[in-house]
């Protein structure tokens, strides 16, 4: 076996082989040009080649209206957060004589019956849980009904869809008589309980999707390597589901995030409110005071907006390969 | 390091069998290829082994210890799969010693475990890569290193090289026979490829429709096969295959009749016969001399010319009919067709009228009901010795061998 031919060697670049025969092999360092080649061309030709053609400039149109129409809520939003109330209520959209502030964000952070700071806290204090908890149990439940066969496999996974497929005020009336029960109307315990449970239908569905795109293969190996079905959860499956496991953090965290109704229904106490319950209750008195409800919503949005944006890689990965299969 | 046995093994799905009262016995250190077209069981076969499937019925006996309900991690197996099966969040590295950090070996002992392994398949320097960035022969070198790592009893590989390319697919079977060598741990290898299995392998066992057919050293396989099918599959090209009737003086087929004496073979209760006669045994009659006992002249017209190189297949038509809408395999079993290998040295057209022989010390008679081999070579015994003590030899080699139903 001679030392230029063993195919597991890896070859250094510009001593590769090939080169003698075709010419089309790797270049040496020293070889590679300054600049890379361009090709002629005159400045008709580029513009002529730049201009999209008609279908083109058509695609283009509605790409941009359908992304002005899905931004301009959101800069009408920004810009009354920022600008104090008599000049909202003239309209945002009139720039002349613009004055710039923070002094809704301050209000609103402050606000004296519901502080955006405190509903901030304790909407955290609700999503964290609700979201860690819904990924593991999730994880859990989705392996069993990718891999193991077992007696009415099918039956509760249609079960599992089912609820998935109900509207959340169905399940509220039954949950508000248990949590009264059980004592835990009116505490963040019952309101993560009733989101972990609403949340797990999809998070179930979603990582068993995506778990059957893991080749089997490697769990048979890691069988035979002596791994338990605990450790292959562990060291295998869970490592390897990152990608929808990221997924799933940055939509149920979103979801219970903003989740306006389970708290309207599960939550008395004032000084418990989360965010989304606290907006409605800065409109004032007299007069709806858009710029505090405006900095409020900022505020509440801009935590789910930047985990996204951090996670945003992964997120794609997750969501093309769960729904892929 | 152990024997593997199985006993009356029946692996049953719902509505299938893929595994049907296989018995086998593979000897300590050995090296056993379990071959067979896609879905004759072998796989399944090797699962029993492994642990990963539990048979019907049947015993696996690994060593003396009876297996056959242990999990996979205390039958002292190690596997390598066909989609090599790296775990691709670990280094080289981990991925070699996930078995031994399981086990909780102290980590002393894992690194030296781990560097000998990667000695042994030449993958010094790799252990910080990931899996992503090796090339599929170093992916397998993982997977072997992996394997070997835990010092296995049993080795099982589930057709190995099937994704690596032709070049290396080659060059990695003198790697595992290399291997075999410097390990002299039992192999268990499956593979639809028979050229692996016959270059590779101590024993070959050929299975189909989840029944063993035989189990004998590759040349036996190809010489002395025990049935019509190992007979068709073993070989490539696939063996001639003609069906006959018996008369007193030989056999009689469509187009050509074979002469020998049907009262030295035992022929009783057998109504109809098929011969067998691989390419290579067919000469031009011009080239006699060398054939030790050849049968009487047929005459045939060449159809189609395969140049390979190093030999030339022939298509031959007996009542001049083509072949050329058959596939290979119509035309080993078609009566008015025979196909020839010829020294590329040869002068041969197509569409040409030839004389030929068949070496009769190289045709093999088969049950046509039950498939079962009767004789391999219709030579005269009394004229010639030593060709019909071999397929005598065979004869027995295949009883003992052959675990059939």
């Amino acid at each position: 076996m001679s030392d230029s031919d063993d195919p597991f060697e890896p070859r250094r670049p510009g001593t590769d082989p090939e080169r003698e025969s075709d010419g089309r092999g790797y270049l040496s360092v020293d070889e590679i040009p300054e600049t890379a080649p361009a090709r002629e061309l005159d400045w008709a030709t580029r513009l002529a080649n730049a201009t999209p053609s008609l279908p083109r400039l058509l695609k283009y149109a509605i790409a941009i209206t359908v992304a002005v129409l899905w931004i301009v809520p959101f800069l009408g939003l920004f810009m009354a957060s920022l600008r104090p109330l008599n000049e909202i209520i003239q309209g945002w959209w009139h720039l002349e004589g613009m004055t710039l502030t923070l002094e809704n964000y301050q209000q609103a952070w402050t606000y004296r019956t519901a502080p955006m700071r405190r509903a901030l806290i304790n909407t955290l204090i609700v999503t964290v849980p609700a979201v860690l908890v819904v990924m593991l149990l999730g994880a859990m439940a989705a392996y069993p009904f990718a891999r193991f066969e077992f007696p009415l496999k099918t039956t509760l996974f249609f079960l599992i869809l089912l609820v998935m497929a109900a509207p959340p005020e169905l399940v509220a009336m039954g949950n508000y008589n248990t949590l009264r029960e059980v004592g835990l109307f009116d505490t963040y315990m019952g309101l993560i309980l009733v989101h972990i449970g609403w949340g797990l239908g999809w998070v179930v569905l979603f990582l068993r999707n995506y778990l059957l795109g893991i080749p089997k293969e490697l769990e048979e190996a890691a069988r035979i390597d002596g791994a338990s079905r605990y450790q292959i959860f562990r060291t295998i499956i869970l490592p390897l589901s990152t990608p929808a496991l990221v997924s799933v953090a940055v939509i149920q965290f979103t979801w219970v995030w903003n989740a306006f109704f389970f708290p309207l229904v599960f939550m008395r106490s004032p000084e418990l409110y989360l965010a989304p319950q606290v907006l409605p209750l800065m409109r004032g008195r007299i007069q709806v005071e858009w710029g505090l409800v405006a900095a409020g919503s900022v505020m509440t949005m801009i935590v789910p907006v930047l985990l996204f944006l951090t996670l945003e890689r992964y997120y794609k990965q997750g969501m093309v390969a769960a729904v892929t299969d | 390091m152990a024997r593997v046995t199985l006993e009356h093994v029946t692996k049953r799905y719902e509505d299938i069998v893929a595994v049907d009262d296989m018995n086998l016995e593979i000897e300590d250190g050995e090296f056993v290829c379990l071959v067979g077209p896609s879905g004759c069981g072998k796989s399944t076969t090797m699962e029993t082994i492994a642990g990963l499937t539990k048979p019907t019925e049947g015993t696996v006996r690994i060593g003396d210890a009876d297996v056959t309900t242990l999990p996979p991690k205390d039958r002292g197996v190690s596997m390598v799969f066909q989609n090599i099966a790296l775990f691709p969040h670990m280094d080289v590295y981990d991925n070699i010693s996930f078995g031994l950090r399981l086990r909780d070996y102290d980590k002393e002992e894992i690194d030296r475990r781990v560097d000998r392994a990667a000695d042994i398949v030449q993958l010094e320097g790799m252990l910080d890569r990931e899996p992503n960035e090796l090339s599929g022969g170093q992916q397998q070198r993982v997977a072997i290193a992996r394997a070997i790592v835990r010092e296995p009893a049993v080795f099982l590989m589930d057709e190995p090289l099937a994704n690596l390319d032709a070049k290396l697919r080659v060059h990695m079977r003198t790697e595992l026979q290399r291997l075999h060598k410097q390990l002299d741990t039992t192999i268990i290898y499956v593979t639809h490829d028979q050229a692996e299995a016959m270059t590779m392998s101590d024993r070959i066992a050929v299975i189909n429709d989840g029944r063993l057919q035989q189990i004998a050293p590759p040349l036996t396989c190809y010489n002395e096969p025990a049935n019509l099918f190992v007979a068709g599959f073993i070989g490539s090209p696939s063996m001639n295959f003609v069906n006959g009737d018996l008369a007193n003086d030989g056999l009689r087929t469509d187009h050509y009749d074979l002469e020998f004496d049907p009262a030295a073979f035992p022929l009783e209760g057998i109504d109809e016969v098929t011969a067998g006669i691989r390419p290579e045994d067919i000469y031009l009659e011009r080239n006699t001399e060398s054939v030790v006992d050849p049968s009487a002249t047929i005459e045939a017209t060449t159809d189609v010319l395969e140049p390979m190189g190093d030999e030339i297949f022939v298509y031959l038509s007996l009542d001049g009919s083509s072949a050329e809408m058959m596939t290979s395999d119509e035309a080993s079993t078609a009566s008015n067709q025979l196909l020839m290998s010829v020294d590329p040295d040869e002068t041969i057209e197509a569409d040409q009228q030839v004389s030929i022989v068949l070496d009769r010390s190289k045709v093999h008679l088969f049950d046509a009901a039950s498939g079962e081999a009767i004789t391999h070579g219709v030579a005269d015994e009394s004229v010639h010795e030593a060709p019909t003590a071999d397929a005598e030899g065979g004869a027995t080699e295949v009883e003992s061998g052959g675990q059939r139903d």
